[in-house]
């Protein structure tokens, strides 16, 4: 019998492959391996990320679903929540322990009931709606604020970019 | 491709060198003591040797490892980084003896220190591929055997040239060796861990307590060894700074092993104590797929006080990281402490449950009763109500007891009996608690027929707490589990009763000297008249239906409590002062009691008298008219004192 992390992975694989929702694709990036995923996620209609797909990388620890994955977009993002280097900031990527921003309840962090699934539709609905309050960017929360069209304008850049259209 | 360019750069200067050598010297000696003598030469066998080495662990790596992954290699690259620092940090600390052969030495453990740790990540990685194959089996186990081998080897040969040749750098290498055998033993259990596990039909679920436990033991040997080596080095060289890191890496995690199995410890504890397994109608009843590990609960599952039902294991894990509710985040740490304090009274009940039942311990009451109700009137308030139910009660005085309230007697009778200078009774118990009010309303009994005891104890059959309802499933379990703990409740009161008698006794004894040698001590006592005689007479014609069965138990009970109680005598005057402290009428009620315990043993013929007799000395706080009662049959009795003049 396998582990429980790797039983517990395939059993999310398999359901997202039988029911993916709206929007998501996710799975290993190779079979051998179960703990490192890749995930494409569609910009949400209505807001200035509609249109893109952007590819992001979960990288799931040995103790999963006890500890939460990492997540990070291989492409270029712009984004309150998401650092320069495409890590996605959060709460429900974050341990109940540890809070990077110091705001966080820990009834928005991590737990075991917490999925794949919810995780990529959570990070759909933050695409859609940022916090600017906590700044893994400050730039672009700084911007998210203060200069909406610049935002919009570079979003779409990036939509466009991954589209392979510029 | 950079690489390849490289080995073949090499390959060329080495060919280059030697050549020229050969071309010169035209001999083989003449050629070799040439390179030697020069320099540039010797730098370019050097770098020939250390391409020659790297590609030796390539092909090692081939085998044993095939293609490295990405994760792999990044460690390997970050581990690798910190070696080549402490080498060259030990390398100033072994200066004096710089050597060519030092430096390989450095470098061939820098290489199997790199495939150590590549065996581990392999290890580590059974639990994250679904597919083994044969192959990788027989690359773990013939790389861990090699290893092995292999660090044997060079503990053995540091540990021989130590021996001979005394301390030098040979010590690192055999204090490094070893921890590198550590790993090589550390991997070893974990491999053997997985391919259990990975083997066997179901989930093994105790595999991570066993790997925390392994963790622990060779942590502490690791700790062990680096202090050992520490102090070696301190000793002979001096300080080792490319100890330290390591060192602090493997103390690190030596105590996060410690603290993960204490709280493991506790997960295990808490679920085992505090959480009941989820019956299978409540397995069936949800949706029953844990959701942590998103499989079905067929087994082995615990409810939280949520109603939230887990694996055992998978709570086990997590409760290791967090004392929540994985679903509602219900802090499952702080809740069994507010249900204490805030279902006091209920605990209270619960608490009480266990004993009240088992707290009669002897199958006749008839003659217990008596002593029971007199001396120490909290302890069986069922009898008491048992006793006042019966019918045939043919007393005209005997009042109606209402159940809860006999314990505010206990004061009084134990002080009395504990202030005395009875060194016997000072060690007196404490008396039982009061039951809680209400409590004893529920269990009555039927009017009693003629063989009214229940077997085998003749104790009332536990009596329902007032209403199961609003009792959880977690305390009807405890209650049923309170098998023990009546046990250990009955003999805690038989003792209790032993000792009461004892008191009892002495009491009696106290008075029926005062009584006999100083009369006039006691004229204003109005306690005075109450002899064994006295009280028996008025009752010995009332035998009561439920105590026709009871003398043979109680002559065995009671003789046994005589022999401790015949030294002691208390002197008039405390009787006095205790009397003075209590309203005369309880305290009366109950000194007679004593008394009719004195009598029963003695009296064979008529033991029901003092069951009867008994009855009204519990009254306490009782009614206007049940005091006028008592006070006018005290009076009767006081006003018989022939017996004793």
């Amino acid at each position: 019998m396998a582990g429980s992390a790797l039983r517990r992975l395939m059993a999310e694989y398999k359901q997202l492959t039988l029911n993916p929702p709206e929007g998501i694709i996710a799975g290993p990036i190779n079979e051998e391996n179960f703990f490192e995923w890749e995930a494409l996620i569609t910009g949400p209609e209505g807001t200035c990320f509609e249109g893109g797909v952007f590819p992001a990388k979960l990288v799931f620890p040995s103790d999963y679903p006890l500890s939460p994955p990492k997540m990070q977009f291989t492409c270029e993002m712009f984004h309150p929540n998401i650092y320069a280097d495409g890590r996605v900031c959060i709460s429900i990527l974050h341990a109940p322990g540890d809070d990077p921003m110091g705001y966080e309840s820990s009834a928005e962090r991590w737990s075991p009931v917490q999925s794949v699934e919810k995780i990529l539709l959570s990070v759909v609905s933050m695409l859609a709606e940022p916090n600017d309050e906590s700044g893994a960017n400050v730039d672009a929360a700084k911007m998210w604020r203060e200069d909406r069209n610049e935002f919009n304008r570079i979003a779409e850049k990036i939509v466009r970019k991954t589209l392979g259209l510029s | 491709m950079r690489a390849a360019s490289i080995t073949f750069i090499s390959l060329a200067l080495t060919s280059a060198v030697v050549g020229n050598a050969f071309y010169h010297k035209k001999q083989f000696y003449p050629s070799v003591v040439y390179i030697t003598k020069s320099n540039p030469s010797m730098a370019v066998i050097y770098i020939q040797a250390l391409v020659v080495v790297v590609l030796m662990g390539k092909l090692m790596q081939k085998v044993f490892f095939g293609q490295l992954r990405a994760a792999e290699f990044e460690h390997l690259a970050d581990r690798s980084w910190y070696a080549v620092t402490e080498t060259c940090l030990a390398f100033t600390l072994f200066r004096d003896d710089f050597a060519p052969r030092f430096v390989a030495q450095f470098i061939l453990l820098l290489f199997l220190k790199a495939f150590h740790w590549l065996a581990e990540d392999r290890v580590d990685f059974m639990e994250r591929s679904p597919i083994i194959s044969w192959i990788f089996h027989l690359r773990v186990i013939s790389l861990m055997f090699v290893l092995s081998i292999l660090d044997l080897y060079f503990v053995n040969h540091a540990y021989e040239s130590t021996v001979s040749g005394g301390a030098s750098a040979q010590i690192v290498f055999g204090f490094e060796y070893m921890i590198l055998l550590m790993i090589v033993v550390n991997i070893g259990i974990k491999y053997v861990l997985h391919t259990i596990d990975l083997n066997s039909e179901n989930p093994w679920d105790n595999k991570a307590v066993f790997l925390l436990y392994t963790e622990v033991v060779m942590g502490l040997f690791k700790v062990v060894l680096y202090f050992t080596f520490l102090i070696i080095m301190v000793r002979i060289f001096t300080l080792p700074l490319f100890l330290f890191r390591p060192m602090y890496y493997t103390l690190r995690s030596f105590r996060k092993a410690i603290n993960d199995v204490i709280l493991s410890r506790r997960a295990i504890r808490n679920m085992n104590t505090l959480y009941p397994d989820a019956t299978p109608e409540e397995l069936s009843a949800a949706d029953n797929v844990c959701i942590i590990c998103r499989e079905e609960m067929l087994t082995a599952s615990k409810k939280l006080p949520c109603n939230h039902i887990f694996h055992t294991s998978c709570l086990r894990s997590w409760f290791q990281r967090q004392q929540t509710c994985p679903t509602c985040r219900l802090n499952i740490l702080r809740i069994p402490g507010e249900r204490n304090t805030a279902a006091n009274p209920a605990a209270g009940a619960e608490a009480q449950a266990p004993h009240a039942p088992d707290v009669p311990p002897v199958p006749h009451p008839g003659l217990q009763n008596p002593f029971v109700n007199g001396v120490f009137p909290g302890m069986f308030p069922f009898w008491q109500q048992q006793f006042n139910l019966q019918p045939p009660n043919p007393l005209p005085n005997q009042p109606h007891h209402p159940p809860g309230h006999p314990p505010q007697q206990e004061p009084s009778t134990s002080s009395g009996s504990a202030s005395g200078p009875q060194p016997g009774l000072n060690a007196m118990p404490p008396p039982f608690p009061p039951m809680p009010p209400g409590f004893g309303l529920p269990f009555f009994y039927p009017p009693f027929p003629p063989t009214p005891m229940p077997p085998p104890f003749g104790i009332p059959p536990p009596m329902p707490p007032p209403g199961l309802a609003h009792l959880n499933d977690e305390e009807l379990q405890r209650m049923e589990c309170a098998a023990r703990e009546g046990i250990a409740a009955r003999l805690q009161c038989l003792q209790n009763i032993q000792q009461l008698l004892d008191a009892a006794v002495l009491l009696m004894q106290q008075y029926s000297n005062a009584a006999a040698t100083a009369a006039t001590n006691l004229v204003h006592v109005p306690l005075v008249p109450q002899m064994p005689t006295a009280s028996a007479a008025p009752t010995a014609a009332t035998p009561t239906s439920s105590t026709s069965s009871s003398s043979s138990n109680a002559s065995a009970t009671i003789p046994s409590s005589q022999p401790s109680s015949s030294t002691n005598r208390n002197t008039p005057a405390n009787v006095k002062t205790h009397s003075s402290e209590v309203p005369s009428s309880s305290r009366s009620e109950e000194l007679k009691a004593s008394t009719d315990v004195k009598i029963s043993p003695r009296s064979e013929g008529t033991p029901d008298s003092t069951a009867t007799s008994s009855s009204p000395s519990v009254a306490t706080g009782l009614s206007r008219e049940q005091d006028e009662i008592r006070r006018r049959r005290l009076q009767k009795f006081s006003g018989n004192p022939e017996p004793l003049d």
